[in-house]
């Protein structure tokens, strides 16, 4: 339905967005994955007709977006990264005016504007200012408003950044009922690993512009299915640790966590006994040790050698 | 485009600080420059010399009240000699019979206007008295008078030359019209940013994603900043001329007219400044720095006329705010002279429809 051949961007000589090919089926639940700065987001305007691609096209149903712009703007809801209202006005105000700007009016405009408020859960607050309202409702009416025209297809720019879990796991549900229930498209942009698990049929990992790899989770997480991760736990951090663990033979990629750090290895080398003997040279004191399943964030930093969040 | 310019409005409503500030600086800033009160009143404490007698006192303090402009009153010698001095009052005039004396507490916008009145009183009533010893007529003097209450000849001497008769009636359209055409640019400017700040926010990008035509949504910007800044120049200056008396010419008409080509110019000018700009904060700042060099190059804070520098003269002569100023004066000195009128005019269309494509083009660039 939705389809992007090697999609490009150059800002100015900054590489943005490279060779991006991703395709989502009616239906489907998407996930781009990838930190700050990958790209997702120019890839979403490019999407969405608002940036023109330096190079490569975007089909919709088989159709140029790039050439013709109107052939998705009717069935694309867009959920932009920013809070895109105007604050100083009422949620049911930003509404009326959106749905205006949508050609809806009378009783249709009002139908929407009440089952759109009904989902996010505001409408017994929709006459505050917008100002007044928390971050995590703020991203609720953010996400209403692109939903009033009824799109096919969603595409949501990190709709849970800098908020409470109470909210962020509000908008995951609601985002998980518009797939399931509704049939509603998704292509889900997020930097936050576990939500993408949780709500995508198919993820796309991005990362300085690249797709760097992609399939359902299972099969990124089989990427690393020769492998482990072993993350230790220690009393303070060791920075002098890391080169040292790095240099191990058998440590593909090392990383430094909160509490301490994250290894991933082979399976079943048998190199804990080497990292409680650097650690004992460091005079390091391990908390804990924990052997575990790779996950996508581990996906990430075999990949890159980086976390995904920094 | 609708939608998008009663949006405006609607937040206009929620926020309405700003333009009300600027309205009221505006007034702030006419009543400092160009007085308080009406046009007939501005007050002046006069004392008689001893020497004259009680007709002469009286014949003159007659003659002085003759002008609208002022209000002569009598206060007693060593009280507005005390006073003065003081500053209690700004000035005082000690008249003799052939001549007089301004006592001046400071720097006093009005004094200047108020001697020249003065003089010319003093030199009419000599001049009479000429006139009345060479030619031995006693009723001269009324033949004089009465061909001086004349219309056509009143007239003419009101508008030709105001400042003679009128007494600060230039002075007070100055500041009027001056500061009004000033302060108006950061209305209209401030308005039209809703552009940039939109841009920012991402609204923009919502609309455009909509069915709406983008230059529908730019129209509705365009015209909630025009309408904007042509409310607050009319009402102002409806407000001093019914209020306060400000003498703006008989014709409103033409100065609602005026009005909108200076008003469409400035918006045009802020679509430039837009596309020029980068930032909303970069706008924020350079937004000062014209209004204030237009409103000086342009005659806003002082007549043009007073300019000699043909540098000055010459930058002048592409500012919209030059033309508003001439357009208005023009209309105020009731010269009724249509092809006078459009001339200025027409070159604030002009300037506006330049700018607007040069400024509009530019802005689409970025994207
Ligand atoms: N309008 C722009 N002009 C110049 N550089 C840009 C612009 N938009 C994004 N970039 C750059 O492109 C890169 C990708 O940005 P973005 O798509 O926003 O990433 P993400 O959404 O994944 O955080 C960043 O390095 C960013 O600085
Ligand atoms: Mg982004």
């Amino acid at each position: 339905m939705l389809e992007t051949t090697s999609l490009k961007k150059v800002f100015k000589k900054h590489l943005a967005v490279d060779d991006v090919s991703l395709y989502l089926d009616k239906g489907e639940s998407v996930g781009l994955l990838g930190p700050n700065g990958a790209g997702k987001s120019t890839t979403i305007s490019m999407i969405s007709s608002l940036v023109k691609p330096t190079a490569g096209d975007v089909t919709w149903d088989g159709k140029s977006v790039v050439k013709q712009p109107g052939v998705i703007r009717e069935y694309l809801g867009v959920v932009p990264q920013e809070i895109a209202l105007y604050k100083e006005l009422t949620a049911v105000e930003n509404l009326k005016f959106f749905g205006r700007v949508y050609g809806l009016k009378g009783r249709a405009l009002t139908e929407r504007m009440e089952s759109v408020l009904e989902l996010v859960g505001l409408t017994e607050r929709k006459n505050d200012l917008v100002k007044n309202y928390s971050g995590g409702m703020q991203r609720r009416i953010n996400i209403a408003v692109a939903l009033l025209h009824e799109p096919e297809i969603i595409i949501m720019d990190e709709p849970t950044v800098g908020i409470d879990p109470q909210s962020r796991n509000y908008i995951l549900e609601m985002v998980q009922k518009l797939n399931r229930e509704k049939g509603m498209t998704v292509l889900y942009t997020s930097h936050y690993m576990e939500e993408v698990e949780r709500l995508c049929d198919r993820i796309y990992i991005m990362d300085h512009g690249k797709v760097i790899a992609t399939g359902t989770k299972q099969e990124l997480t089989s990427i690393l299915s020769s492998e482990e991760t072993i993350v230790l736990e220690l009393d303070r951090p060791y920075p002098e640790l890391k080169s040292e663990l790095a240099d191990l033979e058998e440590v593909h990629r090392v990383v430094e966590t909160e509490k301490g750090m994250k290894l991933i290895t082979p399976k079943n080398s048998k190199l804990l006994s080497k990292v409680f003997q650097v650690a004992e040279r460091h005079q390091a004191q391990i908390v804990s040790v924990n052997v575990q399943i790779p996950t996508l964030e581990d996906v990430f930093l075999h990949l890159t050698g980086r976390k995904l969040r920094d | 485009m609708r939608s998008v310019f009663l949006l405006q409005l609607q937040r206009l409503r929620r926020e309405p600080a700003l333009v009300i500030w600027m309205m009221v600086m505006t007034v702030g800033f006419i009543f400092m420059l160009g007085g308080l009160g009406s046009a007939s009143t501005i007050d002046v404490p006069l004392y008689f010399d001893a020497s004259m007698d009680e007709e002469e006192q009286d014949v003159l303090l007659y003659q002085l009240n003759e002008s609208d402009a002022f209000s002569f009153s009598l206060i007693e010698e060593q009280d507005a000699e005390k006073r003065v001095a003081l500053g209690e009052i700004p000035y005082a005039i000690h008249a003799t019979a052939e001549n007089y004396e301004m006592l001046i507490a400071a720097d006093d916008a009005n004094h200047v206007f108020i001697d020249q009145y003065v003089r010319q009183v003093y030199v009419d009533e000599l001049r009479l008295q000429q006139v009345e010893q060479s030619t031995e007529d006693p009723r001269i003097r009324e033949e004089i008078d009465q061909n001086l209450s004349d219309v056509p000849l009143r007239l003419a001497s009101e508008t030709v030359d105001g400042e003679e008769q009128g007494g600060g009636i230039d002075q007070r359209n100055q500041a009027l019209f001056g500061m009004t055409l000033f302060f108006s640019i950061y209305t209209i400017i401030q308005s039209l940013s809703k552009v940039a700040e939109e841009k920012r926010t991402g609204t923009w990008n919502r609309m455009i994603l909509s069915p709406v035509r983008k230059w529908q949504v730019y129209l509705g910007h365009l015209c909630y900043a025009f309408l904007i800044g042509f409310l607050q120049i009319v009402i102002i200056f409806a407000g001093f001329k019914y209020l306060f008396g400000y003498g703006v010419g008989d014709s409103f008409g033409s100065i609602v007219l005026a009005v909108a080509c200076y008003t469409f110019a400035i918006v045009a000018l802020g679509m430039l400044m837009l596309g020029l700009v980068k930032t909303l904060e970069q706008l924020n700042a350079v937004v000062p720095i014209v209004a204030v060099s237009m409103a000086m190059i342009g005659g806003a804070y002082w007549p043009i006329e007073l300019v000699s520098n043909s540098i000055i003269l010459a930058i002048s002569k592409v500012l919209p705010i030059t033309y508003a100023m001439e357009a208005l004066k023009q209309i105020a000195s009731n010269n009724h002279d249509f092809t006078a009128l459009a001339q200025p005019l027409s070159i604030l269309l002009l300037f506006g429809v330049v700018c607007m494509g040069i400024g509009i083009n530019l802005m689409e660039r970025k994207m």
